[in-house]
């Protein structure tokens, strides 16, 4: 963060800066949060992407023989057990999770593209503008988001099948779409605030004294100052988007049939739970852990550049 | 007063702009004359009689006209017919309003009554152990979904589960057995709070754990503020300077909590009845958009719009009425 905020033409002067930023607070240890968000998803991620060259992970469809009705407990055999049909939980929450990150991950960025847009707009122009973005948002966060979710998935469903140029979208941006909507409405209304108490900063008045149009001064010299707010933001957004996929997916929303997601996992096995809990249990905690880990780099985010996290 | 009118039209038009949309989008791809009733009804069905359904409810209209229409039906309480449930949908609601009000309400006092309490006394002792360990605990809540929360919850309390890890045989659950279909309070009041106890308890922690984060936080920085230094000073119990004092002036931004909640508690009954199989509004909704049923859809929606609106204006007017400060700046703005 820092290195985009330095002046890159002087690098000459390097020694006596962080003489003069060292008595501002000496540089904390991470939190054992932290260092276990950050491992946990680090891990999961390389997993899950990897996961068709790595030995140890099954095929999410491969079924193994033997073990009970309801499949075999967790044990070195497979790690978290195998579900009704002998399918490997292990294998399938892994690949889950590939599913999972993508979704969140894309419908994040989607979200953080158009809420900034909106927001240093609004925040900018002031005026109508204002007016029509924060009626935007109003409406947005007046339905609720999962509702709205569920509105918009099944719904485009319908809408793909008689529009021909909407062939490109599969299932999965379909939920994209709809989540990075969800998404969009918090996300401007912290860009649009933080946008209104810094147009009134200096720099920003320099950078129009000295003849900068409109628009650069909104993306070159307020949007790099945004940039802390919004990642904070949208760690937490990441984290309520993932669990709203999983929500989606329970609800019979998900990805195609057959592909495992976390949600789908805890739906299709939570009728036996009484007989083989692992199957519902692990997707449970993977996606909790996922949500949680996201939840602690946000906080920790949000203490480091000290911002409030209002509506989110 | 300027004010309240300013918030009324507010309210309107993100009403008006909101059950818009929700039938535009509801009613998309059905382009072709006869469609929304064909859909509407289901497969065999007459000729006359979609024509019937188009002419009587202004189907073949443009979305404008159906709308106004149908919003002048939706104001006088005759939301339409839904023929899958044949039914009335304003009896259908009616019918099922009473077990998502009933599984928020609960919720709401439920998690009240957890938070209040947690988050005073964290506050008291600031960075103190039970602080320390309840904030890790209230953070581990507010990050868990609805539906990660339901099955570990059915599998500790609905049925006795035997757990085989080796050798290890552990029993548990069995406190909360599901008994029948008695849902309602009428019907048998033991029965109807054995069934409401787990899912209220999904829904309730992570809002618990939700208000107590927010409470805790206001309040450490209320008890900094100087008007508790003087009440010590003069001697006011240090009981009453916390309860009293410090919770009354902190109250507002749990009331900000729970105001902003209440769209969040809606998503939450959704999951939660269509995972406990609740006769509620939540499971009725997501059952119509599948079918397409959209009547269903569009009151439903517009029930839910005004709900969660009316409650963030009844919060907002509700501050200026506990908070004198608030009421005096928008006095002179």
């Amino acid at each position: 963060m820092t290195a985009t905020l330095t002046p890159a033409e002087a690098p000459a002067p390097a020694a006596p800066e962080p003489a003069a930023a060292a008595p501002r607070k000496k540089r904390k240890r991470p939190t054992f949060g932290m260092i276990f968000a950050v491992t946990f998803l680090v891990g999961l991620t390389f997993l899950a992407f990897f996961a068709d060259y790595l030995p140890f992970i099954r095929y999410p469809d491969d079924k193994i023989k033997g073990g009970a009705r309801y499949g075999i407990g967790p044990g070195w055999e497979a790690w978290f057990g195998t579900e009704k049909l002998g399918r490997d939980v292990f294998a399938r929450c892994i690949y889950g999770a590939k599913y999972s990150l993508q979704i969140g991950v894309y419908a994040t960025i989607i979200g953080l593209i158009a809420g900034g847009f909106l927001g240093v707009l609004a925040g900018y122009y002031r005026g109508w503008v204002d007016r029509v973005v924060s009626i935007i948002i109003d409406c947005l966060l007046a339905i609720p988001a999962l509702l709205f979710a569920i509105l918009l998935v099944n719904r485009l469903d319908d809408v793909k099948e008689t529009a021909e140029w909407l062939n490109w979208l599969t299932r999965q941006w379909q939920i994209v779409l709809a989540l990075s909507i969800l998404a969009t409405a918090p996300l401007a209304r912290i860009v649009r605030a933080q946008t209104m108490s810094l147009r009134e900063r200096e720099f920003v008045l320099a950078a129009r004294s000295l003849g900068a149009k409109p628009a650069r001064v909104m993306f070159r010299e307020i949007l790099p100052s945004l940039v802390p707010a919004m990642l904070t933001v949208a760690f937490t957004a990441l984290s309520i988007l993932i669990a709203s996929e999983g929500a989606l997916a329970f609800l019979g929303l998900g990805l195609e049939i057959g592909t495992p997601t976390w949600g789908t996992l805890i739906q299709e096995n939570r009728t036996k739970i009484y007989d083989a809990w692992w199957a519902t249990i692990f997707p449970c905690l993977m996606l909790f852990l996922t949500v949680l880990s996201f939840n602690i780099i946000g906080d920790g985010l949000s203490r480091r550049f000290d911002i409030r996290q209002a509506g989110v | 007063m300027r004010y309240v009118l300013q918030r009324l039209l507010q309210f309107l038009i993100v009403f008006f702009i909101v059950t818009f949309g929700v039938m535009v989008l509801i009613r998309l791809g059905l382009n072709a004359p006869g469609d929304p009733a064909r859909t509407l009804l289901g497969g065999s069905v007459s000729d006359e009689m979609i024509a019937e359904y188009t002419n009587k409810y202004r189907l073949d209209q443009n979305y404008l006209v159906q709308y106004l229409y149908w919003l002048g039906n939706f104001l006088q309480g005759d939301m339409g017919f839904s023929k899958p449930n044949s039914m009335d949908v304003s009896k259908l609601v009616l019918s099922r309003v009473m077990v998502t009000v009933l599984l928020g309400i609960y919720a709401l006092v439920l998690a009240l009554i957890i938070s209040v309490p947690l988050a005073v006394r964290q506050a008291w002792k600031r960075d103190g152990r039970f602080d320390k360990s309840a904030s890790i605990v209230t953070f581990g809540f507010v990050s868990v979904p609805g539906i990660v929360l339901a099955p570990l919850l059915v599998l500790v309390f609905v049925k006795k589960t035997e757990f085989t890890v080796g050798n290890y045989v552990l029993t548990i659950g069995g406190w909360f057995p599901r008994i029948g279909d008695k849902i309602y309070p009428w019907q048998d009041l033991g029965a109807h709070f054995q069934n409401f106890f787990v899912p209220v308890l999904v829904l309730a922690l992570p809002l618990a754990a939700i208000y107590t984060r927010i409470l805790r936080g206001d309040m450490v920085q209320t008890l900094q503020a100087d008007f508790i230094t003087l009440a010590s000073a003069k001697g006011v119990p240090p009981r009453r300077v916390l309860w009293v004092h410090a919770l009354r002036n902190s109250l507002l931004s749990l009331l900000t909590a729970v105001g902003g909640q209440i769209g969040g508690i809606v998503g939450g009954a959704l999951i939660v009845e269509s995972y406990f199989a609740m006769p509620g509004m939540g499971n009725l909704l997501v059952a119509a958009i599948l079918s397409r049923d959209f009547f269903i859809v569009q009151s439903v929606a517009a029930i839910l719009v005004i709900t969660v609106v009316l409650t963030n204006l009844v919060v907002d007017l509700l501050y200026a009425v506990l908070d004198p400060r608030i009421r005096h700046a928008r006095a002179l703005a």
